[in-house]
């Protein structure tokens, strides 16, 4: 029985060569080893791998050597049975050996080479193989994923979800909402609470966010001024504000005037920063020119153009003043009813002054008496209290007529017919008795359980209720010195006057500016005398309020280089009520932190 | 030598026309500072702002332009609007765009798709500087490495050595063949991408090869007719072929590596840039 042995090799060019040997025995070797019948020069077979035996006619055993296997029809196996009528195909390492029976009952066994012998050898697209395609994603496929990722994430999902929210939205700001991320900057602090709940304002798709949004929750905000007049005064834009203005319409925008003209969001958490000065300026800097009716004075800058101060003040005394403004430059004078010389009081070397020393321990005065010994704060600190009769000048200016035991009785401050009766009756029973009205006051004896007496002029104690009534209306009388008094029948009217002495109301204005804010608590780190020239009064007529210039002394425009720049928004309000402008939280933080110059109570 | 006036063949894109477009985007830059600085934008600087919005139509314009390049260098043309010239415009109108895109943000930062397009932007930018690094210096860097051979026949001696070692290989015992067909089967271009940029390929099959085989021949005399000795040098021989074409391939690598970055992210820039104009005036 013989084995016909087909050995098939390739030339350089792809040519094939076979070597066909015949092999007369019954069993043939396989192996690496050159002692092999079927030497196979590859290292992935055994020096003895295998032996191929023929049995009978048609019955063929293979078994391997040694520790490797080989393939039967693509098996590995370690030893195999094949009937070479039907044929079989052996795989040895990179080695096949096609077993085939020829009509004379040769065992043909044809042996190529089908594996390379090293990877290197392998044929290879030398273009791709030395660059980066395959070990990373086509550049092209990227660029899809990418776009794709990039349009779907932050184009499509945010659409989609503007188009399917809930009407009443009743998420959390802080939920996921995709067209959060089409939000330039966060919002301010006073609307924080709209974080995420973009169509609150953006209401309609590629409309611009409109007037209506903002009323919808600022139902109150009122106009600066009628729609008229606002159009009127503004000025006519410059070709840089044409053309803008002209871009702005073709996009869309809301035009002068809109709520978001001024007032810009996502800028940033924290307040909502101060309009700037400009957005004012641009009417009001050159108003007169457009509004010729308008009482207001040009202003465009704090520090280079603004109009003096117009005070509104009492040009007639009474129970319902007449009240009028009035620039500080005319140097106007107000007739408060009080006869009250600052200057008097304020002097550090006179009686009122000698009197404060000796009240030291009670009153907490120092060697002269000071503004704040009389002036209180109001509560918020933005302005001053009026002067009373009884927290804040009758410590010295005592009422006290009568003493009864131990009590001191006085006359009855503010209600003039009640204090009249009051004298009337204390002369119906018994005069009043010991230091009673008519001495001079001494200085030292007006503490609390002293003797004390209403000042009732000279000339001694009155003997009657008549004189001594007359006494306190007159000249040196205790009424008299500080009020405007007017005898009965005197003055026009009904019956040529009052049936009974009256006393002028006294008027105290708690606020002269009322279009502008002035917070006296922001001014804590000056003097009052820095700006109220109260030494120099001698006559409670002085309008002691101080003029434009000396507020400049720190104070000027938005970007100029003084001590406090400072914008319109400072004093005045766009949206104008009886409150305090706007002012970032901030800003107003660090006011209240300023160092006290004066303290607004004097400690004991 | 080249005649007074005439422009040097040899003159690359970055220096075209003694820096011309170097100049211009300088000039632009500074115009854009300049805007930027005199300009008095409130509360603060932002891009919806008119100057703002200039600045973003100029960058929008000036990418859309700059990302043309991809076709245009398609078509090799000289002259004015030669492709030297439109190259140079691309890398120095790009890098002012650094300029032109940041004030336009107004220095407003933030996790949105306005943000994801400044980012992309420049992580595009970027890539490309980094792309004119390695195109500066990279290819002396290649010449030098591969010591006038040409990629096909560093690929060619590598096949020489495997055939030998292959041959060499013949009379071991199978645990010495078996390593050596380790080493013959190994990919001198596996290893994925972070050996090819770094050129680190610790668990090469050819080293462990070597290693094993020169445990057994380290220790004793080479009498000259040991087929193990033959094999340990051929290995030798083969780890060097292999060190010069892997230092080959990360060079290379490194000079292709950027495009897969520059390309890819050019579009997804323009996929967030278009999501960004949309937003801003679908809630304007």
């Amino acid at each position: 029985m013989t084995f016909l042995l087909r050995q098939i090799s390739f030339t350089a060019d792809h040519r094939e060569i076979i070597r066909t040997t015949k092999i007369d025995r019954d069993a043939v070797t396989i192996g690496r080893g050159a002692e092999n019948d079927i030497a196979l020069p590859d290292l992935a077979v055994d020096p003895r791998h295998a032996r191929i035996e023929r049995h009978d006619d048609r019955r063929i055993v293979i078994v391997a050597l040694g520790t490797l296997g080989f393939e039967i029809d693509g098996r590995t196996v370690k030893r195999g049975e094949i009937d070479a009528a039907k044929g079989a195909e052996l795989g040895f390492g990179g080695h096949r050996i096609t077993v085939t029976r020829d009509a004379d009952g040769q065992i043909i066994l044809t042996v190529a080479r089908v594996g390379a012998i090293s990877d290197t050898a392998a044929e290879r697209e030398e273009a791709t193989a030395y660059s980066l395609k395959g070990l990373l994603p086509g550049k092209r496929l990227t660029a899809w994923l990418l776009v794709a990722a990039v349009l779907l994430g932050f184009l499509a999902w945010p659409v989609w979800s503007y188009l399917h929210r809930d009407r009443d939205d009743t998420r959390s700001i802080y939920a996921l909402k995709a067209d959060h991320r089409w939000s330039s900057g966060p919002l301010s602090q006073a609307h924080h609470a709209l974080e995420g709940k973009c169509e609150a304002c953006h209401v309609k798709a590629f409309v611009s966010v409109r007037d209506d949004s903002c009323k919808a929750c600022h139902k109150d905000v009122h106009d600066h001024a009628p729609p008229v007049r606002l159009a009127g005064a503004r000025a006519a834009p410059d070709f840089t504000g044409r053309m803008l203005a002209k871009v702005a319409q073709t996009f869309g925008k809301p035009g002068a005037g809109a709520c978001v003209d001024c007032h810009t969001e996502h800028e940033g958490a924290g307040p909502m920063p101060p309009t700037p000065q400009a957005f004012c300026a641009d009417c009001h800097g050159s108003l007169k020119a457009r509004l010729a009716d308008t009482k207001l004075g040009n202003a465009g800058d704090f520090g280079a153009s603004h109009p003096q101060f117009r005070p509104l003040i009492a040009t007639v005394p009474g129970d319902t003043p007449v009240l009028a403004r009035a620039s500080l430059d005319r140097l106007p004078t107000e007739h408060n009813g009080l006869k009250f010389p600052h200057r008097l009081h304020l002097d550090t070397r006179g009686g009122v002054a000698r009197m404060a020393q000796t009240m030291k321990a009670r009153n907490g005065f120092g060697d002269a008496l000071v503004c704040v010994d009389c002036h209180k704060p109001s509560a918020d600190g933005v302005r001053f209290l009026p002067v009373r009769m009884e927290q804040n000048c009758q410590m010295c200016h005592s009422l006290g007529f009568d003493r009864i035991g131990g009590t001191v009785r006085t006359l009855r401050h503010g209600d003039v017919p009640q204090m009249i009766a009051d004298l009337r009756a204390t002369y119906r029973s018994n005069p009043p008795s010991g230091p009673g009205p008519g001495d001079r006051r001494r200085p030292g004896v007006y503490a609390p359980g002293q003797v004390y007496h209403a000042y009732f002029g000279p000339g001694g104690r009155p003997s009657n209720a008549d004189a001594a009534i007359r006494a306190v209306f007159t000249k040196n009388g205790a009424c008299f010195d500080c009020h405007v008094v007017t005898p009965p029948g005197i003055g026009v009217g009904e019956g040529g006057g009052a049936a009974d002495w009256t006393v002028l109301p006294v008027h105290q204005p708690m606020r002269y500016m009322m279009h502008g804010w002035f917070d006296h608590a922001a001014h804590r780190t000056e003097k009052c005398e820095s700006c109220h020239s109260a030494r120099q009064s001698s006559s409670a007529d002085d309008l002691i309020l101080p003029g434009i210039k000396t507020c400049r002394t720190c104070h000027a425009g938005e970007s100029a280089t003084a001590k406090v720049p400072s914008g319109c928004a400072m004093c005045h309000s766009y949206h104008a009520d009886a409150g305090a402008p706007w002012m970032p939280s901030n800003t107003r933080a660090r006011i209240r932190s300023l160092p006290i110059a004066v303290p607004a109570t004097r400690s004991p | 030598m080249p005649r007074p006036g005439k422009v040097a063949l040899h003159e690359g894109f970055l220096r075209h026309k003694s820096f011309r477009w170097l100049k211009i985007a300088l000039v632009i830059s500074l115009i854009a500072i300049l805007g930027y600085a005199l300009i008095d934008v409130t509360p603060r600087p932002n891009g919806g702002s008119p100057y703002g919005y200039t600045l973003g139509t100029i960058g929008v314009l000036l990418i859309l332009w700059l990302s043309l390049l991809g076709i245009r260098k398609r078509a090799m043309t000289r002259g004015r609007w030669s492709l030297k010239a439109w190259t140079s415009a691309h890398v120095y109108l790009g890098l002012s765009l650094i300029v032109i895109a940041t004030l336009h943000t107004g220095f407003q930062f933030g996790w949105n798709v306005h943000t994801l397009a400044y980012a992309l932007m420049m992580l595009v930018i970027f890539s490309g500087l980094y792309g004119i690094t390695v195109y500066a210096a990279i290819p002396g860097y290649l010449g030098t490495n591969r010591e006038e051979m040409t990629q096909t026949q560093m690929l060619d001696a590598l096949r020489a050595i495997d055939r030998q070692l292959h041959d060499a290989a013949q009379p071991l015992t199978q645990r010495q063949a078996e390593l050596v067909r380790h080493s013959l089967e190994q990919d001198p271009f596996g290893g994925g991408l972070i050996a090819r940029l770094s050129g680190r390929y610790p668990r090469c099959a050819t080293l462990r090869t070597f290693d094993t085989i020169r445990e057994r021949t380290g220790s004793r005399p080479d009498i000259g007719d040991d087929p193990l000795e033959r094999v340990d040098a051929l290995l030798e021989r083969k780890l060097a072929m292999l060190a010069q074409l892997r230092r080959h391939l990360r060079l290379k690598a490194m000079l292709e590596i950027w495009l897969y970055v520059h390309v890819p992210f050019t579009f997804a820039l323009i996929a967030a840039l278009t999501a960004h104009i949309v937003s801003v005036f679908f809630y304007w």
